[in-house]
């Protein structure tokens, strides 16, 4: 569906010195240097997956999106989509994808919403029939009937977001770019937009791709995970397996009937304030009931529980910082 | 289903056909789109004509006790002024702002992803808002000229064909020489500026304030071999009936080269700047 080779992006950036006579000499020589935004990605994306990109801020996201979706053209690589180069035809590829950026709208401010879908409409010249047909699943999923007589201007940003999904999937493409959809966005409009990834997967085997930083979006929707830091792939794989091998711990938390908590050999202690102490143990050396087994037999438990080690570890991981302790 | 057929039959003119379809329909909702800022309508036909009052002023008092200058008589350069204030109008362009605004924004990105060219679209925007201010604008101009100034009748009334193919060409080439200001957005990001110093100098090189028979000579055989004569002066010599068909047909032909330049330039860095699009905010 998607095959990603080798792509890279650099950019050229002025140089400017600080202050005034910076902005004063930046005027007159030219100081230029290149940023490596994306450096040697490839990957292969079947029919029907749903793709979390997730990096840090800046770690090159959304400059790999819009190589993907034809906007940027990439310095060296390619990207194929149905096996078409998308920079080479752009204006035929991009009849099977659409774009949703969550920072700024493809609706037309200035018009009511159903005007924009008209427009498109004509733009990707959709059949009668189809767009009456896929409005209503989207009427289904979002409830967009009621917004169309809206003008995009008078719109909350939940409901602009709405508009756009429907406007992104108007020609039923079958790929999904989303940059960062749920950004901003509060609980219930968060839930609708997820819904709807689902739904348009479900039932279109559309293939989603989307950059988040909200890791409910990732726990909920995605199957599988690309990491990037720096341009540079961390990991690409099934959220389960990634947190098997980047994490493969978990924690115990034990709580005692006074300050004195015993060791265990096969795990680490890694805190013990007051009454309560921390062990980390890996899953492939020992069981969870050993641990309290062996704790138990040596000193009184009060209470206990288990933490997993979670997607936030993951990705801090990933992003190349420590993990903190939790406590 | 409709146009599925006309696809299928694979001829030239249904795919033509349907084709220029997505372009009109972006044409009808500029226009709807126009019709929204009523205020900025009226602030502009007010602009207008205060400049269009003034110039009259202006070349009342300059003709004072002369019959004709340069073989212009009153009566005719008033009809110019109002002419010249109708035909700005026309050559009102938002290509480039439409670029320099998309790429400081970075509201390109949505316009990439349309199955649709890039070009083609800002031109169909601005044919769109253009066919708004016809009415909005270049109509209540006429109007108040005639009440305020004169009644502007054309000289020959044979030479309309003329003209009207003359301005249709003046129009293409302001447009083009916009959009190739535009396309510098795509390189240097801000162009405000740069667009009010383009404006400025077409209205002045073009004759459009000053018709250029009242330059010293030396500069008007310079400024006649630029573009931007072709863009005011020329339709509206044509309206005031300042030479002979044989002249007019003749600067027509340099018109008509200045629009074959500038196209041919136009695809030239047109094919060159969508290469290498960048998009701000990314």
């Amino acid at each position: 569906m998607i095959d990603v080779n080798g792509l890279c992006k650099d950019y050229t950036v002025k140089k400017k010195g600080a202050g005034l006579s910076g902005a004063l000499k930046g005027l007159v020589s030219k100081n230029t240097g290149v940023i490596h935004a994306v450096r040697d990605l490839s990957f292969h994306i079947d029919e029907g997956e749903i793709v979390g990109f997730i990096g840090p801020n800046g770690a090159g996201k959304s400059t790999t999106i819009k190589m993907m979706s034809g906007i940027l053209t990439p310095t060296s690589g390619s990207v194929l989509i149905n096996g078409e180069d998308i920079t080479k035809h752009r204006k035929e590829v991009v009849k099977h994808i659409g774009v949703v950026f969550g920072q700024r709208s493809q609706l037309n401010w200035d018009l009511r919403l159903e005007e924009t879908f008209e427009l498109l409409k004509h733009i990707y010249r959709i059949d009668a029939d189809d767009y009456d047909k896929t409005m209503s699943i989207m009427d289904d999923i979002l409830g967009i009937k009621e917004l169309l007589d809206k003008p995009v201007r008078q719109m909350s940003l939940g409901q602009r977001v709405k508009g756009d999904l429907v406007a992104s999937m108007l020609h039923s493409p079958k790929v999904l770019f989303l940059d960062e959809p749920t950004i901003g966005l509060d609980v219930s409009a968060k839930y609708s937009l997820r819904k709807f990834i689902k739904e348009i997967n479900k039932v279109r085997k559309t293939t989603v791709i989307l950059t988040t930083h909200d890791l409910g979006d990732i726990q909920e929707l995605c199957e599988r995970l690309i990491i990037i830091n720096h341009g540079v792939m961390m990991e690409d794989g099934n959220l389960k397996e990634i947190t098997d091998r980047v994490a493969p711990y978990k924690t115990l938390v034990a709580e005692y009937y006074d300050e004195d908590a015993p060791e265990h050999e096969k795990c680490e202690m890694i805190s013990h304030e007051g009454n309560v102490a921390r062990y980390r143990f890996l899953r492939s050396e020992i069981s969870a009931a050993d641990i309290i087994a062996d704790l138990s037999s040596k000193k009184a438990l009060k209470d206990i529980s288990i933490e997993e080690a979670g997607i936030d570890d993951i990705i801090k991981i990933a992003y190349g910082d420590p993990v903190t302790d939790p406590s | 289903m409709k146009y599925r057929q006309v696809r299928r039959t694979g001829s030239a003119a249904g795919f033509e056909e349907i084709r220029m379809k997505k372009y009109l329909f972006i044409i009808k909702t500029q226009i709807i789109k126009s019709l929204t800022y009523e205020f900025n309508v009226y602030g502009n036909i007010l602009m207008q004509t205060i400049i269009m009052i003034t110039s009259a002023y202006f070349w009342r008092a300059l003709y004072k006790g002369q019959g004709s200058v340069n073989g212009v008589d009153t009566d005719s350069m008033l009809i110019y002024v109002i002419i010249s204030s109708a035909l700005s109008v026309l050559l009102i362009t938002n290509v480039e702002r439409r670029i320099g605004g998309s790429v400081e924004k970075g509201t390109v990105a949505t316009d990439m992803i349309k199955p649709i060219s890039l070009f083609g679209m800002f031109f169909a925007e601005d044919i769109g808002s253009i066919t708004a201010l016809i009415f909005q604008n270049m109509l209540p101009i006429i109007i108040i000229g005639s009440l305020m100034i004169k009644v502007p009748v054309m000289a020959d009334i044979r030479d309309l064909p003329l003209f009207v193919i003359s301005v249709i060409e003046s129009f293409l080439i302001n447009w083009l020489i916009a959009a190739l200001f535009g396309m510098t957005a795509f390189t240097a990001v801000n162009i405000n500026a740069l667009i009010q110093v383009k404006k400025h100098l077409i209205r002045l090189l073009s004759g459009s304030i000053i018709p250029i028979w009242f330059f010293p000579e030396s500069v008007a055989n310079v400024l006649y071999a630029l573009p931007f004569v072709y863009i005011y002066q020329l339709p509206l010599s044509i309206y005031i009936g300042r030479g002979t068909r044989a002249e007019y047909l003749a600067q027509m032909r340099i018109q008509f080269l200045w629009l074959v330049i500038l196209s041919a330039l136009f695809f030239v860095v047109h094919d060159r700047v969508t290469r290498k699009v960048m998009v701000q905010g990314g």
